[in-house]
């Protein structure tokens, strides 16, 4: 059964009313969520908060929720619409320009400025710029791969056509390079 | 390889031990969680790796404590929702003519239909403005922490400033903040105000720009709040006659709790207010929030916070002399501007400047032609 199959089968049941269903489709889908989250806004608090609030709604009104034959479409929709909500609450003149940016087409954030902008402490931040910026591109991409979309070492030698052995030296090595710079 | 022997490199790069700073597999948990027990020694290395780890993931969080909050708010969802319901039961059981809380007074009393669903309605809208409360920055500290201060009494007798009639006035405290007093405000310091004490009583409004000091928390007493500064700028309206407390937070944080309840704090963050009504109506709903939080007014032609219009000068220079614009700015902030230097005065300069406070306005000024500044308690020297 995939992902998504599963989903649809914790979404049935969260509509009867069973908790558990919930907490399944939770841990189906929260990393999935949260960074989809972080591509709107780099506020991980915000983001994760979200997630959990998105939930508790959904609880509130189980019995009410219709059938819905793509469950992650459904709940990213959802999220995007809370986050963006909540972005305008939080600063009105910032509000008009995010919401343009959305009509436009989506614009996400990349990976590396998510990284560092989700950091608060200005050094820090300083810091991983200029670690990152001492990255191949391959090994950025490797890393991104990795630690921010979660795939397996097989999964990332699949997608980028290399063996295994080659994906996690470059990844080891990307990550000692990184490690000096961030001491 | 053994992992007794692993670099911070090699925890790194373990699928098991990324799996287990997520939290998103059970086996990995459990067998991380046993060998940091088991290997005291590597807490350190550990310790790093997960930190980068989390670096590289842009903090998405371990999946095992985010859905223990989710549990947490549905049993507090319940619990509310459960005690709002037995509320409005309760209040339908009694007669017509009891005192009912404001927020059910048009519920029919002998239709318990319509009025439950009214009810259910308000429990939801509570519940909701609950969780934009925990979106937006609450934290309600343990009371433990708080209350052996609350016991000790302060002296607040010390040193008293008032602003009479004056549109602002402006002192320098003795630990290098700024304040500036609206019209009809008075600040009364603690006895022994200092570096280290820094706690006052404020009676009408005013804007504060703390200077930070780690270890020494700054402490504004208006009304029935205390309002504990962490950060920097805010502004506090609290004239005695207002129907409100209003607290405006422009940069860093400041926590705010009632004299009653010293233990719940408010953490407020930025462009947040907090309003607490003055005067508590005589029945309050169960476990109603005494504060109310909105995001600061925004003027809607310059899109600055109108909480802060009164103090904000915006100061436009044609080719001034420097002691035209300290006339200017004495004029506003209400603290007198002298010179040390005769030929300091003849500086002239041009531009448009916008600034909460008198020192910030100085400092902008300073950084197309350099000149020093001294503050006093209440005066400030310019001198080369």
């Amino acid at each position: 059964m995939t992902e998504e199959e599963q989903n649809i089968l914790y979404w049935e049941g969260l509509r009867k009313g069973d908790k558990q269903a919930l907490f399944e489709l939770y841990n189906n889908t929260y990393f999935h969520l949260v960074r989809f989250g972080l591509k709107i806004s780099p506020d991980d608090e915000l983001v994760k908060d979200s997630v959990t609030q998105l939930f508790l709604q959904l609880w509130d009104k189980h019995g009410r929720l219709n059938e819905v034959t793509h469950v992650r479409a459904y709940l990213f929709t959802s999220l995007k619409r809370m986050l963006l909500d909540k972005l305008a609450y939080h600063s009105r003149t910032d509000a008009a320009i995010i919401k343009l940016r959305y009509k436009e087409g989506d614009v996400e954030l990349s990976y590396e400025e998510i990284i560092i902008r989700v950091q608060h402490d200005e050094e820090l931040r300083n810091k991983l710029h200029k670690a990152m910026e001492q990255l191949t591109p391959k090994q950025k991409e490797l890393i991104r791969l990795m630690f921010f979309e979660g795939l397996s070492y097989k999964q990332v030698a699949e997608q980028t056509s290399q063996s295994i052995k080659t994906a996690y030296n470059t990844i080891y090595n990307a990550i000692k390079c990184l490690r000096t710079i961030l001491k | 390889m053994d992992i007794q022997n692993y670099t911070v490199e090699d925890f790194i790069c373990n699928e098991s031990f990324q799996r287990y700073c997520l939290g998103s597999n059970k086996e990995d948990i459990q067998f991380w969680e046993n060998w940091i027990k088991d290997n005291p020694l590597q807490s350190a290395g550990i310790s790093e790796a997960m930190h980068i780890v989390s670096l590289l993931n842009a903090n998405q969080g371990n999946l095992q404590v985010q859905l223990n909050q989710l549990k947490d708010g549905i049993i507090r969802f319940e619990m509310l929702k459960e005690a709002l319901e037995h509320t409005a039961d309760e209040q339908n059981q009694q007669s017509v003519h009891t005192q009912q809380p404001t927020h059910i007074q048009q519920a029919e009393p002998y239709n318990q239909q319509p009025a439950t669903r009214k009810i259910l309605r308000y429990a939801v809208t509570i519940a909701a403005s609950l969780l934009l409360v925990m979106a937006a920055g609450y934290y309600f500290l343990r009371p433990s922490q708080t209350i052996d201060k609350a016991k000790t009494k302060i002296d607040l007798t010390g040193t008293v400033i008032r602003s009479g009639n004056e549109p602002r006035k402006t002192v320098v405290l003795p630990d290098g903040s700024i304040v500036t007093l609206r019209s009809n405000t008075t600040i009364t310091l603690a006895s022994d105000f200092n570096l280290a004490n820094r706690e006052l009583v404020l009676s009408g409004e005013a804007f504060f720009d703390v200077t930070h000091h780690e270890n020494h928390p700054f402490t504004v007493h208006a009304g029935k709040l205390n309002i504990e500064v962490l950060g920097t700028a805010f502004n506090v309206n609290a004239y005695p006659t207002n129907a409100n407390t209003e607290t405006s937070l422009f940069r860093g944080r400041v926590a705010v709790s009632k004299n009653d309840h010293p233990d719940q704090k408010v953490i407020l963050t930025p462009n947040m207010k907090l309003i607490l009504a003055n005067e508590t109506p005589v029945s309050k709903p169960v476990k109603q929030n005494p504060f109310r939080i909105e995001s600061v007014a925004v003027d809607s032609v310059n899109h600055k916070p109108r909480e802060i219009a009164w103090v904000r000068n915006r100061l436009k220079i044609e080719d001034e002399s420097l002691v035209t614009i300290a006339g200017k700015l004495q004029k506003w902030y209400g603290i007198e501007i002298s010179f040390a230097d005769e030929q300091v005065k003849t500086y002239r300069y041009s531009g448009t400047f916008e600034s909460e406070t008198v020192v910030k306005a100085l400092e902008a000024l300073r950084l197309s032609y350099p000149f020093n500044f001294q503050i006093r308690k209440d005066t400030i020297v310019i001198s080369k």
